[in-house]
């Protein structure tokens, strides 16, 4: 049986940056724009994460079915399971696109608190990193793979920014320099703030704006 | 890409039979502690030793790497050198149905197909690696690991018995790997049960590769019980 590779987007960044949360926004504006999304979580000691977005995106919300949302171990080493050797997880992805095949998007997310993470190009087409306000405004000026090369750079919890000393004006200029022209949001995952810009860039860059699959009429 | 052999002292097999064992080659077999996991986090909150770790392994390699794992290496070599197609793929079968953990058969398969694809995107065009990949991709066979891992070998030109040393080496270091990110161990002893291992590896492929198909077995109850214990737990670092 022959199956289509299905667009893949890695999701990275360090423990509590939000990048569950940043999902569990996405996937429903994906999903109203027509979108089938799947999403399989590498996760440094639990399937909490996974657990979470079955929950939250599939039972409560019905967003996808409950086996779309799969949970990986990774050993204790995330980012091996994403870049040096990520086996498991394109076996894993394969066989979602064998079962589904007419999702349009698969989501990868990887644990671990390393600003090396970045996802093999034979697992993900597409690398979001993910940071937050709270670990202080020099964080995009310290650089690192994850921060430098991504494609979209997501900063999230600016709404704590005031209260933790962290100016959002220093973050936009130094990430401005160090990515160049490539995209960055500032964004607030709990309100949603910031989340439909983070959504276009999918959308344009790597959906390339196609019609969603449930929507083709044969 | 070809490389000529030169034999003046080392051949490009001996290479091979490197770049095959090294951790670092991708399988995904970081991702299994093989149940060690489960025992670290035990009820009695008994602190595990370097004897546990040692006999761990130990058994493991006694009682089931190397009366199956090894034996199945030993008889795809047969296969291969026979032609016979059909025990190979009974092979695959047999191992399957001998894996009790249903996340160990899973675990398995997964980084036995994914070896054969890597082997598959630059070793020369092998008979055998492409009979079994299209046999899993029709469904005749699964893909586990030490079929997938014996072919790929054979693809290398490495001998049968090197291929069996190969996998049981692996098999401990992946354990030993396991045992220091679980903080049971610290560097230098994961490396001196290595060592101490090397007798008990060997011991164990010589007594097992030319096991014959009808002789394979398994025996480790326990530590398929501390397996399934594992599988259910419900947070974890390692697939079991």
């Amino acid at each position: 049986m022959s199956v289509s590779r299905i667009p893949r987007i890695g999701i990275g960044g360090p423990v509590g940056s939000g990048k569950t949360m940043l999902i569990e926004q996405i996937v429903p504006i994906l999903k109203d724009r027509g979108y089938d999304v799947g999403i399989i979580s590498n996760d440094v000691v639990s399937k909490e994460d996974a657990e979470r977005m079955r929950k939250n995106l599939a039972t409560e919300k019905g967003l996808m079915s409950e086996d779309l949302v799969i949970g990986v171990a990774t050993g204790g080493c995330p980012h091996t399971a994403v870049r040096e050797d990520p086996s498991i997880n394109i076996s894993i992805v394969e066989e979602m696109e064998i079962k589904h095949p007419n999702l349009d998007l698969i989501i990868i997310e990887s644990g671990g608190d390393n600003i090396t993470t970045t996802f093999s190009p034979a697992l993900a087409d597409y690398f979001i990193y993910i940071i937050d306000v709270s670990s202080g405004d020099k964080y995009p000026r310290k650089r690192g793979l994850g921060i430098e090369t991504c494609d979209l750079l997501v900063i999230n919890k600016i709404d704590i920014a005031s209260y933790i000393g962290a100016d959002l004006g220093i973050m936009e200029r130094d990430a401005k320099i160090i990515r160049g022209d490539k995209p960055f949001v500032f964004v607030n995952s709990k309100t949603g703030q910031g989340i439909k810009e983070a959504t276009n860039y999918i959308i344009k860059d790597i959906l390339f704006n196609a019609t969603p699959k449930s929507k083709i009429t044969t | 890409m070809n490389i000529e052999k030169d034999n003046t002292f080392v051949s490009v097999d001996d290479i091979s039979f490197l770049q095959l064992s090294d951790s670092f080659f991708p399988t995904g077999l970081y991702t299994t502690s093989n149940g060690l996991e489960s025992l670290f986090y035990n009820k009695d909150k008994k602190k595990l030793t370097y004897t546990d770790i040692f006999d761990f392994i130990k058994a493991y390699l006694s009682q089931q790497v190397g009366p199956t794992d090894c034996s199945v290496i030993g008889n795809v070599y047969s296969c291969i050198q026979k032609g016979d197609y059909s025990t190979l793929l009974e092979l695959d079968s047999v191992y399957y149905f001998m894996r009790l953990i249903e996340e160990t058969r899973s675990a398995s398969i997964r980084s036995g197909i994914q070896l054969l694809r890597c082997i598959s995107s630059f070793a020369d065009n092998n008979e055998y690696v492409n009979f079994y990949l299209k046999s899993i991709k029709d469904g005749q066979a699964k893909g586990v690991y030490p079929v997938s891992f014996a072919l790929s070998c054979n693809a290398m030109d490495i001998q049968k018995e090197r291929s069996g040393l190969m996998l049981l080496y692996g098999f401990a270091v992946s354990v030993v790997g396991a045992a220091l990110r679980l903080g049971i161990l610290q560097h230098y002893d994961g490396q001196r049960i290595i060592h101490e291992m090397k007798p008990i590896i060997l011991s164990n492929v010589t007594k097992n590769i030319n096991r014959s198909y009808s002789n394979i077995w398994q025996f480790i109850p326990q530590l398929d019980i501390i397996q399934m214990h594992h599988e259910q737990m419900d947070s974890k670092m390692f697939i079991t």
